[in-house]
């Protein structure tokens, strides 16, 4: 088995073959950390291997449903490249963060599943073999939010399901139909994103086929007008999907407009893109509103972490170079914040339990060290400089200028808001009086310490030398861009 | 073996096993586990027989000197022979502890089982609407009793009446229709019809349009398809689980069979004319079924309310059958086979739960068994998620190819109001995986015994998830490919 292959079905294996071994809960964990560590493995030996000159490589392609066209068909360039690593190197320290709190074998379980079926939709270069891993790595978080989640955690899984099957049964549609041209066209079935990109759609068509995507695309992000899930499941979710959901399946929205819908309706995607940018800044700013007025911790950072997808859509829908190198590094800076803040705010409710933020304060006074963590990574997010947010912030806004002075200076302002509430977050958490829930606040433990300390380290890294990280993106946005624009000019 | 040989042979058997039964249940060495070792010995031997023609090409009038091709065994008849008869195998596979535990499953109720499977395989073998006529009669007749086996409980006598009633009712609709095509054609035999609408303008042939109309009322009476499936939620609630099974899994696949062939030989030439009926009808069964199972509080008639909504997707690849015949044609054969192994394996846990007994299980009677018993509620999830569509199982792939040949026919527009119809059914199979996993159990532990029939649930759970994802290239057992092979094979022989 290949290096890719390994990556996307050893966590699935490993998770199918949990649920069927009973091993005590110790066993499980250490089983989930192996798995974990070795997918880290893979992944930073892909990260090494790969080449930063060529764009989708490691390719694996077998037949799969022949009479279809339907291939076994996996690839990774410089914008997948970043989620997979950022799945392959959270999970286990989401597992060293939270090990002491879960003792349900479901809970590890479903984190591997949920791993692999992430890794497959983003390495997939065939729409089935996409829109399988789409749904499959939906499974696990319906499990997680209705097996361990708060409050009326049923009703909201089941609520959650319903949504996002929605957006992909209309995604089905988009598919089949452009299967279904190709054949008409070409005289054979193809789901291969590479033949399907040369089929030729008329305007109502394409028009058509792009909004079937976008509604999957927008639901799982979430982009304005579909976001009315977010809340409630953010709040519900326990936090290993919350992160899960955050850092990683969101982007995978984001990262899916960028493989999918540009590369089979690029002109289509070009054409709507003011629509988009517009929707994008428009989300970034209410969004960034309705997390102000929020008391509820993980509620606020789930609205905060929408805001700054809004902005990730608004760079790539820029579609120059800036834009989609920015979009794609913080894709990953984000993850990385987000994440870690997630995190911390894990270890704040095992502490007090409560996520209310009235109810906290003066925690800076009695845990120095956890409100350093929490704030360098709650600055991270809002892009203070010297964190990777900051240049991925910057390239978005110079190439929303380069796109049209007026979107770039609006998307410059809007980004004061998520400043606005992330300062209030951390003066009411951290400073101001303690009260007999956060006087006893316990420092942060060792363990805790190592799930952290690599995230800061990175998103320093990320945001004091991004040359080294942007190199294995740039051929990818260049390339793409350079044919968008031969396109353009013909 | 002779083609002739294996076409003569598996009726025979059935035949031959029934009135065996029928006479050693009389006897004083008959117990109940040798009539049910009979019947499963006799259905897998036959079941064997008959897969044997699957996956070559051939067609032949069986001894036409005799039958004067009123009978033909092709591949077709071979692959939907072989279907029934496994689920047939499965049904009473998984019925053990049904069988054991109920005192009115006596001997009879295997021979009416065995004359029910030899009247669906005349009917698929049937060449010739008559001999359809008589075939269909013979499987419904003995389906009928099968719902009112236990008749100290008032809701099968109900359900055996009303059954027996309207399904009579409705099978002199094809009496009449099989009249008209008669009075035109000169003939009963399919390719004889087809030879004649072939050569006849359209608009001369009235009582022939009529008279096709008449049969699709049985057809679509038999099927439950809106608004002539009134009588399915009160048979299959009344009925006991593993009969329930059968009519949905089986029964159903030997009509859909039939329905075919009719389709596939003859209807095919005007289906300009039928299809806007076909379209009407697609879409209102699969609304009014959506509504129905979306409603129901018992697991049961959900699941009998939603075995409409599955006839709906069907009906619209029938609809896609004129423009795109070869893909929608195997796009039902698949179809049919996923939601029958899915529908037996659902049927089959319900029954296995309910531990023999005609209790209605609630969705409150799943809460926790996941805890309890994490392999059953694990195959009840996979077969949820094949009927809902879910990919990696073979429902989704069946949903797959219905689509697909709705799009490639240039009905979008129905396409999407079957994707609709998916996203309904989210709901109801969802609510089920629930209430599986999510709610705390309030029963103590319950020991199930019948460790064979829980084999085969879990078996039939394999296969779903094969069927989803299983590609020959892994390991070296027949996957997507090779069930995709033998519905083209089987359409193929029909000779179009």
């Amino acid at each position: 088995m290949s290096l890719l292959s390994a990556i996307i079905f050893l966590p699935i294996f490993a998770a199918i073959f949990l649920f069927f071994v009973h091993l005590h809960i110790n066993l499980v964990k250490i089983v989930y950390m192996i798995v974990t560590l070795i997918v880290a493995y893979l992944a930073m030996k892909l990260y090494i291997d790969f080449d930063a000159f060529s764009s989708i490589q490691f390719i694996e392609h077998h037949g799969w449903i022949e009479q279809y066209g339907i291939h076994y068909h996996v690839g990774v360039d410089g914008v997948s490249l970043g989620i997979v690593m950022m799945n392959a190197l959270l999970m286990p320290l989401v597992a060293i963060a939270l090990y002491k709190q879960r003792d349900k074998r479901g809970y590890w379980i479903n984190l591997l599943f949920v791993q692999g079926g992430i890794m497959g939709a983003v390495l997939a270069l065939d729409l089935m073999l996409f829109y399988l891993f789409w749904e499959l790595m939906l499974l696990p978080i319906f499990f997680m939010i209705g097996l361990f989640g708060y409050g009326k955690n049923n009703f909201i899984s089941m609520k959650f399901n319903i949504y996002t099957i929605f957006g992909s049964l209309m995604m089905l549609l988009s598919i089949l139909y452009l299967a279904v041209e190709h054949k008409e066209q070409f005289g054979f079935y193809s789901f291969a994103l590479e033949e399907l990109k040369n089929i030729t759609l008329t305007t109502t068509e394409s028009l058509l086929v792009f909004s079937g995507f976008m509604i999957a695309f927008g639901i799982k992000i979430p982009i304005f007008p579909f976001h009315t899930w977010l809340s409630d499941t953010y709040r519900s979710a326990p936090m290993g999907i919350v992160i899960v959901m955050s850092a990683l399946m969101a982007k995978l929205g984001t990262y899916a407009i960028w493989r999918f819908l540009f590369t089979l309706l690029n002109e289509t995607s070009q054409e709507l893109a003011p629509y988009f940018i517009w929707l994008g800044l428009f989300g970034l700013i209410y969004f960034g509103i309705s997390a102000i007025s929020q008391t509820h911790l993980k509620r606020m950072f789930a609205l905060s972490s929408a805001s700054h997808l809004s902005l990730i859509v608004v760079g790539f829908f820029i579609y120059n170079t800036y834009g989609l190198i920015g979009s794609s590094y913080f894709i990953v800076a984000h993850a990385l914040s987000s994440a870690a803040l997630f995190l911390m705010v894990a270890m704040m409710y095992e502490r007090v339990q409560t996520y209310t933020i009235d109810s906290l304060g003066g925690i800076a006074k009695v845990a120095p060290l956890f409100a350093l963590f929490f704030a360098f990574f709650a600055l991270s997010i809002v892009g203070v400089p010297l964190t990777a947010g900051f240049v991925a912030e910057v390239l978005i806004i110079l190439g929303a200028f380069e796109y049209d002075t007026l979107i770039g200076f609006f998307a410059a302002t809007s980004l004061l808001i998520p400043m606005l509430f992330m300062f209030k977050t951390i003066s009411k958490v951290l400073y101001g009086e303690t009260n007999e829930k956060t006087q006893n606040f316990q420092d942060l433990r060792a363990h805790e310490l190592v799930a952290i300390i690599p995230l800061a380290l990175l998103i320093l890294a990320m945001g004091i030398f991004p040359n080294y990280f942007i190199q294995k993106i740039e051929p990818t946005a260049k390339a793409f861009v350079d044919k968008k624009e031969a396109v353009y000019y013909e | 073996m002779s083609n002739t040989f294996i076409a003569l042979a598996v009726p025979a058997l059935l035949l031959s096993s029934a009135i065996f039964i029928l006479l050693f249940g009389l006897s004083s060495y008959y117990t109940k586990n040798r009539g049910y070792f009979i019947t499963l010995a006799t259905l897998f031997v036959s079941f064997i027989f008959a897969s044997l023609g699957i996956g070559t090409k051939f067609s032949m009038e069986i001894l036409p000197q005799i039958f004067n091709s009123m009978v033909v065994y092709d591949t077709f008849a071979a692959t939907f022979i072989s279907l029934f008869l496994l689920g047939g195998f499965l049904t009473l596979a998984i019925a053990k502890s049904f069988v054991d535990k109920t005192d009115f499953f006596t001997h009879e109720s295997f021979v009416l089982l065995l004359f029910s499977l030899f009247g669906m395989v005349v009917l698929t073998m049937a060449n010739e609407l008559l001999t359809a006529f008589i075939a269909l009669e013979i499987a419904s007749m003995s389906v009928y009793i099968l719902v009112g086996l236990n008749r100290n409980s008032l809701k099968a006598s109900e359900a055996f009446f009303k059954y027996l009633l309207l399904g009579s009712f409705s099978a002199s609709f094809y009496l009449l229709g099989m009249m008209l095509i008669y009075a035109q054609a000169k003939s009963t035999n399919l390719d004889a019809i087809a030879e004649y609408i072939l050569h006849t303008e359209l608009h001369s042939q009235l009582l022939i349009l009529a008279g096709s109309m008449l049969i699709m009322i049985t057809i679509m009476f038999k099927i439950a398809a809106v608004p002539f499936g009134a009588w399915v939620l009160d048979v299959y609630e009344g009925a006991s689980l593993p009969i329930t099974a059968y009519m949905a899994g089986v029964f159903k696949i030997a009509i859909f069979a039939f329905t075919l062939r009719v389709f596939l030989q003859d209807y095919i030439t005007f289906d300009s004319v039928y299809d806007p009926l076909i379209i009407g009808g697609a879409v209102v069964t699969m609304a009014v079924g959506s509504l129905l199972a979306v409603i129901q509080t018992s697991v049961k008639k959900m699941l009998a309310a939603s075995s409409v909504v599955h006839s709906g997707y069907i009906l619209i690849a029938f609809a896609s059958i004129g423009e795109a015949t070869a893909s929608a044609a195997s796009a039902i054969i698949f179809y049919l086979f996923a939601y029958f192994i899915s529908a037996i394996g659902a049927f089959g846990v319900l029954s296995y739960i309910s531990k023999g007994s005609d209790k209605l299980i609630q969705y409150e009677d799943l809460n926790g068994l996941a805890k309890t018993r994490p392999i059953i509620a694990a195959s009840l999830t996979i077969f949820m998620l094949s009927f809902a569509g879910f990919p990696s199982t073979i429902g989704f792939i069946g949903k797959f190819y219905i689509l697909t040949s709705a799009i490639e026919a240039g009905y979008t527009a129905l396409a999407f109001f079957g994707a609709i119809t998916a996203f309904i059914s989210i709901y109801y199979y969802f609510k089920v995986i629930a209430h599986l996993y999510f709610k705390e159990a309030e029963h103590v532990e319950v020991h199930y015994g019948y460790k064979v029939s829980l084999a085969f649930i879990v078996i039939s759970a394999l296969v779903v998830l094969w069927g989803g994802v299983g590609t020959s290239l892994l390991f070296d057992i027949p996957g997507i490919n090779e069930l995709n092979a033998i519905s083209k094979y089987a359409v193929e022989s029909l000779g179009l």
